[in-house]
């Protein structure tokens, strides 16, 4: 198949198995979960038709042989074991394996046949205690078949006497289906059901039960009563796709013994079909009888647009946010009313585009989330606990870069808290706590920013413990161990060669330290707290921006700079008067409603020199601050003046300037001026 | 040559469809991905023939089978061609029984699905 099919072919597969393992992971935990087991069924069948269709022999194969034992849990002939689950998850995982072969274009060389064996294997093991009526249609066969061999029955002979008198045609139909026709069985129903619509089948060699159930080999005999000649039949026959060879001929009878009661009864099959089978013609009243076949959950529906498309479709809103802003600006200085209003509804339709266009960038971040319960089900079983995950608020959407670092992060964390924070089951039961550790995953939606917590209830860090392994490590003077808290210890935690060898092979050579974790949300704009309690458990916080590319930010001024200030970061701004400002300890502060706030000159911090000459503020003038907040710890921001609330697109610095102390980014402001993005990380100490 | 309605969940087999019934002449006049909108696809394209993946995930009540009997009670002229796996025989005998005209394995072969096609066409 062409080239063009395998990108669709790899990312829809993906999202198959990703389904897939979050199905199997709820099935395991409730075997009787039918809507997970449709699922995954279906997910099979559909990674089975793609496969087979691109040619991908082997992921067709397991596919294959996964849908075939599948389908025995569907139709309760066999019981979900933990055995079978486990056979599946390593079904997925060769998928996931092969479909990464095929991903980079290399020739397969995965061995599949242990995982074929293993599949078949379940398949063959204790075979369905109901009557095994499907071991007959494959070896009973009936090469070839003449009128003869129709056995007919009493009522039968009646029937054909009546239909000949009745001025019916009667003839005998020899249908022979092409060789290795794909499921024979349905192909004698479509050609029974055609020859209904024209007629009554009189009789059938082998009998319609047994051609129902695929019990003849190529070709069957059919007797039917109709009033249209036998060319036409012989065309329409010809018309049915398989169908090899047609040979009507008169039906003369030749009354044999009818002592053996066929139960292929005519009448009675012809009784259960609805009205669009019935000779009459009468269809379009279809009031079938059948149940529907069980449900299938429901698939998120979306088109699919390569990510870079729709980055380069926001840098380009970004352009266009900036030059409306120009615009709106110049028009109100200009004074036209015509063309005020014209910019006024510029301005509605350009928000509001922009703001559809972030919404295409947004991804729930279950996208990465649903994948946690596998991950946190292998590691427990590797660690030997038991764990019980639970997300919450996993439907919040986020960036989708955003959402691309935070994937390894978060496992770090989930690793982290099997690994050190979860006790064995035995030490739990020891301590009176549930043996069934938990870990919660709770994603909430603030103003600007979501917050993702990972939390269990384990052992909790101890504080002295990690002291004197940072004291063994270098990293901290022995005399910081006995006055460490939880801030202190989430700053040992996450430098870089505090993690242990051992760390690095529990996470399968990952080798990401939890300074890893900080590093990877701070440089998407975000921060980690942590907090801890011996023995009830560790909590990490995440706080990450929505997006990248567009945040809401207020403008401030330093002199004569104009700085951003993400809007997430911001708990209040005032205005005191310069008395206000205390000195304590050589450090200026502020009192706001009773809590003491460090207060930081902003052009001293960030060295804006004073050119030309000082303009130093009145004596009485009231002087602005922005509170900021991080780490719950607040900050009072000393500025000039603030502008005012604004979106900003974010444009990162390049490479040469980025480490610049205090500033995160830059942007362009509507007249075109650069402003500086103010990293508030940077300020805090 | 003939509008034909594709139905079918995965975007990849609505693509390997599209791409052969292109070749032979045929109009794609609609794709749908689910059988509700399957159904509402045929209601007003009007389409000389559907192709209809039988193993659909539920949609407001509507799966693969529920749409072949729709659009039968809609339209009992409809010619719907059942796109069907392996294993799935006894939806397949169900969509027969509900009146589709024909039915096809996955994988799709073109030659069978051209032939198979015609042949439905050429039927009244």
């Amino acid at each position: 198949m062409q080239d063009s099919y395998r990108e669709i072919f790899l990312s829809e597969s993906q999202e198959y198995l990703d389904n897939m393992n979050g199905c199997l992971v709820k099935l395991e935990e409730n075997p009787r979960d039918l809507n997970s087991l449709n699922e995954i069924f279906r997910c099979t069948h559909t990674m089975k038709g793609m496969s087979a269709t691109m040619g991908y022999d082997k992921i067709a194969q397991i596919s294959h042989q996964m849908e075939d034992l599948l389908d025995e849990l569907r139709g309760q002939k066999k019981a979900v074991t933990s055995n079978i689950i486990d056979t599946l998850f390593a079904g997925v995982d060769l998928l996931e394996q092969l479909l990464q072969e095929v991903r980079l274009n290399q020739e397969s060389k995965t061995d599949i046949s242990a995982c074929m064996e293993a599949l078949k294997n379940l398949l063959l093991e204790e075979p369905p205690p109901g009557p095994s009526e499907e071991a007959g249609p494959l070896t009973r066969k009936t090469p070839f078949i003449t009128l003869d061999e129709v056995e007919w029955t009493e009522v039968e002979l009646i029937k054909f006497k009546e239909a000949k008198e009745n001025g019916f045609n009667v003839f005998k139909i020899q249908i022979t289906l092409s060789e290795n026709c794909p499921m024979k069985e349905a192909r004698a129903f479509l050609v029974i059901t055609n020859l209904k619509r024209r007629g009554e089948i009189l009789a059938a060699a082998p009998s319609l039960e047994a051609l129902k159930e695929g019990r003849f080999d190529r070709s069957f005999l059919i007797v039917l009563a109709v009033k249209e000649k036998s060319e036409i039949l012989q065309q329409e026959l010809a018309g049915i796709s398989e169908v090899d060879d047609v040979k009507v001929s008169s039906a003369e009878i030749k009354p044999r013994a009818s002592s053996l009661s066929e139960p292929a009864h005519p009448q009675e099959t012809a009784s259960e079909p609805s009205a669009a089978a019935t000779p009459s013609g009468g269809t379009g009243s279809a009031g079938a009888q059948t149940e529907q076949p069980s449900s299938y959950l429901k698939k998120i529906q979306s088109i699919r647009i390569p990510v870079q498309r729709l980055d380069k479709i926001m840098n380009l809103m970004g352009e266009l946010a900036i030059s409306k802003i120009r615009l709106v600006q110049v028009v109100q200085s200009l004074k036209i009313q015509e063309l005020e209003e014209i910019s006024f509804t510029l301005d509605h339709l350009t928000s509001a585009l922009q703001n559809e266009i972030m919404q295409t960038r947004l991804l729930p971040v279950a996208y990465i989330l649903d994948n946690f319960t596998r991950v946190v089900r292998d590691l427990a079983r590797r660690k030997n606990k038991e764990i019980d995950l639970e997300i919450t608020g996993s439907e919040i959407e986020l960036d989708r870069v955003v959402l691309d670092g935070i994937g390894d992060p978060l496992i770090h964390l989930l690793r982290n808290a099997i690994d050190h924070g979860l006790e064995t089951p035995e030490e739990r039961k020891a301590k009176g706590k549930n043996p069934k550790g938990k870990i919660s995953i709770q994603v909430t939606r603030q103003k600007g920013h979501i917050s993702i917590e990972v939390a269990d209830d384990g052992r909790g860090v101890d504080f002295a413990a990690v002291g004197k392994k940072a004291v063994e490590k270098g990293l901290i003077p022995e005399q910081e161990v006995s006055h460490l808290d939880e801030k202190r210890v989430l700053e040992i935690l996450t430098m870089p060669g505090f993690s242990t060898a051992k760390e690095i092979t529990d996470t399968s050579g990952r080798g990401v330290g939890l300074d890893v974790v900080k590093v990877k949300i701070e440089s998407l704009g975000g921060r980690v707290d942590f907090e801890t309690k011996i023995g009830l458990g560790t909590k990490f916080l995440l706080t990450l921006p929505l997006t990248l590319a567009i945040i809401k930010a207020m403008l401030v001024k330093v002199r004569q700079e104009i700085l951003a200030v993400p809007l997430m970061n911001i708990r209040e701004t005032i205005k005191v008067r310069p008395e206000e400002i205390k000195m304590v300890q050589h450090f200026e502060v502020i009192n706001v409603r009773d809590e003491v706030i460090p207060v930081i000159r902003l052009e001293k911090e960030l060295g804006i020199s004073l050119n030309r000459t000082q303009e130093t503020t009145g004596i009485n003038e009231a002087i602005p601050l922005v509170i900021i907040e991080y780490e719950k710890k607040a900050l009072a921001l000393l500025v000039n003046q603030i502008i005012g609330e604004q979106d900003i697109v974010v444009k990162p610095l390049p490479s040469f300037v980025k480490k610049t102390k205090g500033i995160a980014g830059a942007t362009i402001l509507g007249d075109g001026r650069v402003a500086l993005i103010l990293d508030i990380m940077s300020l805090k100490n | 040559m003939a509008r034909i309605l594709i139905v079918d969940d995965a975007l990849f087999m609505r693509q390997v469809l599209t791409t052969i019934f292109i070749a032979e002449g045929h109009e794609v006049c609609g794709e749908a991905s689910n059988a509700k909108d399957g159904v509402e696809k045929y209601k007003t394209l009007k389409p000389d023939l559907v192709t209809m993946d039988i193993v659909m995930p539920m949609m407001e009540e509507l799966d693969g089978i529920g749409a072949v009997k729709e659009i039968i009670r809609l339209d009992p002229k409809a010619k719907i061609l059942v796109i069907s796996a392996m294993s799935q025989q006894a939806l397949v005998v169900e969509a027969i029984r509900l009146g589709a005209k024909d039915f096809l394995n996955k994988p799709v072969n073109p030659d069978r699905l051209k032939d198979t096609v015609r042949k439905i066409l050429a039927n009244p």
